[in-house]
């Protein structure tokens, strides 16, 4: 299973072009969406990709619970990194009324 | 199979990626999420899907839609400055980025021969399995954890309350 088949029936080589594209989507909008929340879902989406790659090969090597156990970590971080992230818009939002982050470039009002 | 969930998985980060409207672009991400369970339950890992699902979709992204639903604004606010020049640049690295790593990927000999042979698998991952190895090898990482999480829940109370 090699090339163009393992894409369509998801060698791990499938698997690592959907995580690349995935991150390549999450990447885009952290760049091109000017939202903090929107950004913030772009980064999101970058961690997931991450995740997909690890397990792929976690399955291609032999199925190592080690893998799993570091998913777990990720999606602490991720969580902890979403209650203050969120928590962080919200001040935001109450200084200056505004979610965009261009009008947010420097910290003092 | 794979397919599918790859299709759904990627159309809802586009979708996400080109929607106008906040809310419908965090459940876009909710299909995002659902597709990489998908991709998850297809590489033989059901715990990491059921955590995908609990998770991402059930705790995050509940989150983030209260977080929207609380800011009045739904709509991305008109650009104070037009930058088209820094946007182009963007668009251009992120497509070089991504059609390198993906033709790198692609042609790399070391993947093909793992795609290929892909050492056996006992069977599918279980919590067992999980929980052994998180509870032998990885317990200070958990305990970390577990004060990281305490940390942003107090970080995160002390940020939103107006006055403490």
């Amino acid at each position: 299973m090699t090339g163009m088949d393992a894409i369509l029936n998801g060698g791990l080589q499938g698997f690592l072009v959907v995580a690349l594209l995935l991150f390549a989507i999450g990447l885009a909008t952290v760049l091109l969406r000017r939202t903090l929340l929107m950004q913030f879902m772009g980064v999101e989406l970058m961690l997931n990709a991450a995740n997909v790659a690890l397990l792929a090969f976690a399955r291609y090597r032999g199925g190592d619970a080690q893998a799993t156990v570091f998913y777990l970590f990720i999606i602490a971080v991720a969580a902890c990194e979403a209650a203050i992230g969120l928590a962080l818009v919200i001040g935001l939002y109450r200084h200056r009324g505004t979610t965009d982050s261009d009008r947010a470039a420097s910290l003092k009002q | 199979m794979f397919i599918t969930f790859a299709f759904v998985t990627l159309l809802g980060a586009l979708g996400m990626l080109l929607q106008k409207n906040v809310i419908v672009a965090g459940l876009c991400m909710v299909a995002t999420f659902f597709g990489v369970a998908g991709l998850f339950l297809l590489l033989a890992n059901p715990v990491a899907a059921a955590l995908q699902i609990i998770v991402y979709s059930g705790a995050i992204m509940v989150l983030v839609l209260f977080v929207i639903m609380m800011l009045n604004s739904h709509e991305e606010e008109t650009a104070q400055t037009a930058r088209p020049v820094q946007r182009w640049v963007s668009v251009v690295l992120v497509a070089v980025l991504a059609l390198g790593a993906v033709k790198l990927v692609l042609s790399s000999a070391g993947l093909k021969t793992l795609a290929v042979k892909g050492q056996p698998m006992p069977g599918a991952m279980t919590l067992q399995q999980v929980g052994t190895t998180l509870f032998a090898e990885h317990l200070l990482g958990f305990e970390v954890a577990g004060l990281l999480l305490l940390a942003a829940m107090i970080g995160a109370v002390a940020l939103t309350k107006r006055n403490l």
